[in-house]
């Protein structure tokens, strides 16, 4: 047993010392690393080394928690912690920590990403490669992203493990003209599959067909959604499965399980996988991660849990605890039988949609919403993309969306993009039937 | 939080023979309530401290940070954020726009000391709320309430002799409300923002405001009627008017969107050089003069320097219905030729300092909220917003009433469902033919960088009525 997991249990032992009934302690050492550039040349790099200790505990159905960031402080933090559980609220819903004793799988982290020695030269291969696909004229811009995080858990309840998670995103933007842009990403647990040139080959490759793009017109088409803009879906559909959303309302799932909720070709997944930015081996609760399928061809399964909102809904924890309530890790589509150029030939007349952003709601019990694509937005005529436009936004219902899911593609990638495709997902290209899209008047 | 492991380490990056350098320190003391439905879901408290090393070099810009308080550490972070500068090697060397060194202690004082309020007090004020909601005879389905509180220290040093320390306690609460009559749910969230101590809550009414949404959800189920989609008259109130201030008029003068800086998360600007807009360029009618005042007391975004240490002070970004002033930090104005205007900020010590928004509102006018809408034969009075977005060149945007109403010669009349504007930024503001007298202030938590960096802000405005827009 390391150092740091001796510490981290420590903090539990003492915690318990001081009469805490459950408590779950998490350790990170931290090393993140970014790239920042535009205009094609790096703006600035910067680096973050961050140590913190997550501390949740309950007392008598009273849930507290803090962040521990130096082992000096240890006894003032935790008996300030047990102080504020004594003078806290109960929640009669509290349900506790997860109970047991686990095994986990082998982290298969990248230790390459611990210190990786040029990060300035990815950059430099995914620019190149848009300027080789769009000339040498194209403006391009993004980050570098690198994680390398070594985790230590420990809970009263039984889990103990240790984990290593690492991650490298490249997300590139490149503009052919001031209104002609095309973006990209790469995301990766390890530098085993991670090709720079591939992201900057498809950033200049939307960007130079986006040149010359007109206003668009508002109507209901059917829309091809590149998988960076379909992830964006998929993060907004996988965060409302969470328990702790449906409970607040904030949801189009509730009262929804065992409903069709989608075509019956549709699964969906949440699963931090090993190939995953998200991959991890256990939950906040020490918890193995698995995979939850959540639509099951079409149907509403499950929302994803922790041990708490379990017993609430009268299930089982789905390993998907946060520190404070579940999220989703890393959404997967089962994939269809298409190939990407088959599902475009389906489209007589419509949209293809690369990415996009600001996506808001009206009220996400109804699902009513707007977004607005951004980059490549391309008029497609029998199968073929015939203009580039431009000034369009989605204004429509997530439920309608997903119910008219006409088609997935073979081909799935794994995208993540700042806050507008997050959770990361492996996603399709999807085809959705009968869009409604709008402009300014 | 050790000042001499600050010292030294701007001490060892000189001697290691940079261009520039900075050090930022910041500890805060952060305390987070969420409750759902009147249960407290948990309550977080915790201390936060560290502090990051900037440094230009070669032409080049290298950050670090760690909370790790040692002087190995601090030596570590600067020597890789000048290896970081050092490899940028750029074309386009970065330089500063010229700031004097200040010598300085500036300290945001609390009526109420938050740490003299006990967590059993904090948590029943929102439990308080959720009981005045439960009687208000109106059906919630469900709540969901946050605050925070962030007690924070600074202490920032640079090489051209600036000494600045800072204490700055902001309080901050969201509250979501569903709504459930007649077998449908509308839904509402209000945020509220201060800089200050616990008086806060009186200057907030939190139970008041809330109760009047529940109430104008349930009337937007029960009593409101679409609009027939048309060209019309459009008030909007202060809320609305803020949040248009915000995205059309200030996120699209962040002199690093003009630049490009952004271009890749958060987007550019309709404004960049050579192109149709740029300063003294007509964005709105002669009414529409829109500022950013860091320096309102007590206001959400307050702050008397920024992040590099320049002195706050009101800025006019469109001045007259003129593109007027941009904001800047010292990057974009060495780039552009003038002087930082105090713009640049950063949420912690871990991410660097960005431009970025502080209180953005559009100036007042001299006409009463009754006389605009008395000259209205037939429109809409938009009051609050539901939905909004903006594209990312901050052209096209959409605004989706919450609480609205019908006006019909000159008076309102019915509550009206979801009514929608969606127009350019210049259709927005040269629309505009009159701006009320009384200025109110909302308050937002902004977006903007990567990793995103949540601000305090506040929006805000009097009301502007808006001639022959289309509403659907």
């Amino acid at each position: 047993m390391s150092d740091i997991l001796n510490k981290t249990e420590e903090i539990v032992k003492k915690a318990k010392g001081l009469g805490a009934d459950e408590v779950v302690a998490k350790t990170t050492f931290g090393k993140y690393r970014q790239v920042r550039f535009s205009n094609n040349q790096v703006d600035i790099t910067v680096a973050w080394n961050d140590y913190v200790t997550d501390v949740a505990l309950a007392w008598k159905k009273r849930m507290v928690a803090t962040q521990i960031r130096n082992f000096q402080d240890v006894d003032a933090n935790i008996k300030k912690l047990m102080k504020l559980a004594k003078v806290s609220k109960e929640n009669p819903m509290f349900g506790g920590f997860a109970k047991g004793n686990f095994k986990y799988a082998k982290s298969n982290a990248d230790k390459r990403l611990q210190n990786l020695e040029d990060p300035i030269g990815y950059v430099s291969e995914a620019i190149g490669a848009a300027e080789k696909e769009a000339g040498s004229h194209v403006d391009s811009g993004g980050i570098l992203f690198t994680k390398f995080e070594d985790v230590y858990l420990v809970s009263s309840e039984g889990p103990i493990g240790v984990d290593s998670r690492s991650a490298i995103e490249l997300s590139i933007r490149a503009f052919s003209e001031r209104e002609a842009s095309g973006h990209g990403v790469e995301c990766s647990s390890s530098l085993k599959d991670f090709k720079p040139s591939r992201v900057g080959a498809k950033a200049g490759e939307i960007a130079k067909l986006a040149k010359n793009p007109r206003i668009g017109e508002e109507g209901v088409y059917d829309v091809i959604f590149d998988p960076l803009i379909f992830g964006s879906s998929l993060g907004v559909w996988g965060s409302m499965v969470s328990a702790f959303q449906v409970m607040i309302q904030f949801s189009v799932f509730v009262g929804k399980l065992e409903q069709k909720v989608a075509p019956e070709f549709v699964t969906l997944k949440d699963n931090p996988a090993d190939y995953s930015i998200s991959n991890r081996v256990f939950d906040d609760e020490g918890v193995p991660t698995r995979e939850n399928v959540f639509i099951d061809h079409g149907v509403l399964k499950t929302y994803l849990h922790n041990t708490s909102t379990a017993k609430m809904f009268k299930t089982q924890t789905t390993s998907n605890a946060g520190l404070v309530f579940p999220n989703p890790w890393n959404i997967e589509v089962e994939p269809g039988n298409m190939r990407k150029d088959e599902l475009f030939k389906e489209v007589k007349r419509g949209l293809y949609l690369t990415n996009t952003w600001y996506t808001r709601f009206q009220n996400y019990a109804k699902g009513d919403f707007s977004t607005i694509p951004r980059d490549g937005i391309f008029l497609i005529e029998k199968g073929e993309v015939r203009q580039s436009l431009k000034d369009l936004r989605i204004s429509d219902n997530i439920l309608n969306m997903l119910n008219n899911i006409a088609a997935f593609s073979k081909e799935r990638q794994h995208v993540h993009w700042w806050g507008e495709a997050d959770p990361p997902s492996l996603s399709p290209y999807a085809l959705i039937k009968d869009v409604h899209i709008t402009k300014s008047k | 939080m050790n000042e001499d492991i600050i010292d030294y380490a701007l001490d060892y990056a000189q001697k290691r023979g940079v261009e520039y350098a900075e050090v930022r320190a910041q500890s805060q003391i952060e305390e987070f309530l969420l409750l759902r439905s009147g249960i407290l879901e948990t309550y977080v408290s915790a201390v936060d401290s560290g502090f990051c090393v900037r440094v230009i070099a070669n032409g080049g810009i290298g950050f670090a940070s760690t909370n790790k308080w040692a002087q190995e550490e601090a030596k570590g972070i600067v020597d890789l954020a000048l290896k970081y500068a050092k490899a940028a090697n750029r074309k386009e060397k970065i330089t500063f726009a010229e700031e004097k060194g200040v010598e300085t202690k500036w300290i945001v004082k609390q009526k109420e000391n938050i740490e003299d309020v006990s967590p059993e007090e904090k948590i029943t004020k929102f439990v308080d709320i959720d009981k005045a909601l439960a009687s208000c005879s109106v059906k919630i389905a469900a709540t969901m309430s946050q605050c925070t509180i962030n007690l924070t220290s600074k202490y920032y040093v640079n090489s051209e002799g600036s000494r600045i320390s800072a204490t700055v306690p902001k309080i901050g609460a969201l509250l979501l409300i569903t709504v459930a009559e007649e077998g449908k749910t509308e839904q509402a969230y209000e945020q509220f923002g201060y800089s200050g101590g616990w008086e806060a809550f009186r200057k907030w009414n939190v139970e008041e405001k809330m109760i009047h949404n529940a109430k104008v959800l349930r009337d937007v189920i029960t009593k409101a009627k679409t609009v027939k989609p048309g060209n019309m008259d459009l008030v909007c109130g202060s809320e609305v008017t803020g949040i248009a201030a915000h995205e059309s008029c200030g996120h699209p003068m962040e002199a690093d969107r003009i630049l490009g800086r952004e271009m890749s998360q958060a987007g550019r600007s309709f404004i960049y050089k050579d192109g149709p807009f740029w300063i003294g360029t007509r964005i709105g009618s002669d009414c529409v003069t829109i500022a950013d005042d860091p320096t309102i007391e007590n206001s959400y975004g307050f702050f008397a320097y920024d992040d590099e240490g320049v002195k706050a002070r009101r800025r006019f970004l469109y001045k007259d219905g003129l593109i007027n002033e941009f904001l800047h930090n010292r990057e974009t104005a060495a780039r552009l030729g003038t002087r930082s205007n105090a713009s640049s900020r950063a949420v912690n010590y871990d991410r660097e300092a960005i431009v970025r928004m502080s209180n953005t509102f559009v100036m007042p006018g001299d006409a009463t909220e009754e006389e605009l809408i008395k000259d209205v034969k037939y429109g809409i009075y938009m009051k609050s917003f539901t939905e909004w977005n903006i594209d990312d060149k901050r052209f096209n945007q959409r605004y989706v009433g919450r609480e609205a109403y019908l006006i019909e010669k000159g008076e309102l009349k019915h509550p009206v469902a979801r009514p929608v504007i969606e127009t350019t930024t210049p259709k927005f503001w040269t629309a505009v033919d009159a701006v009320s007298k009384k200025l109110e202030f909302d308050s937002a938590t902004c977006g903007k960088g990567d990793p995103m960096q949540g601000v305090p802000a506040d929006t805000g405005g009097p009301c502007i009525r808006l001639r022959g827009v289309y509403v659907k």
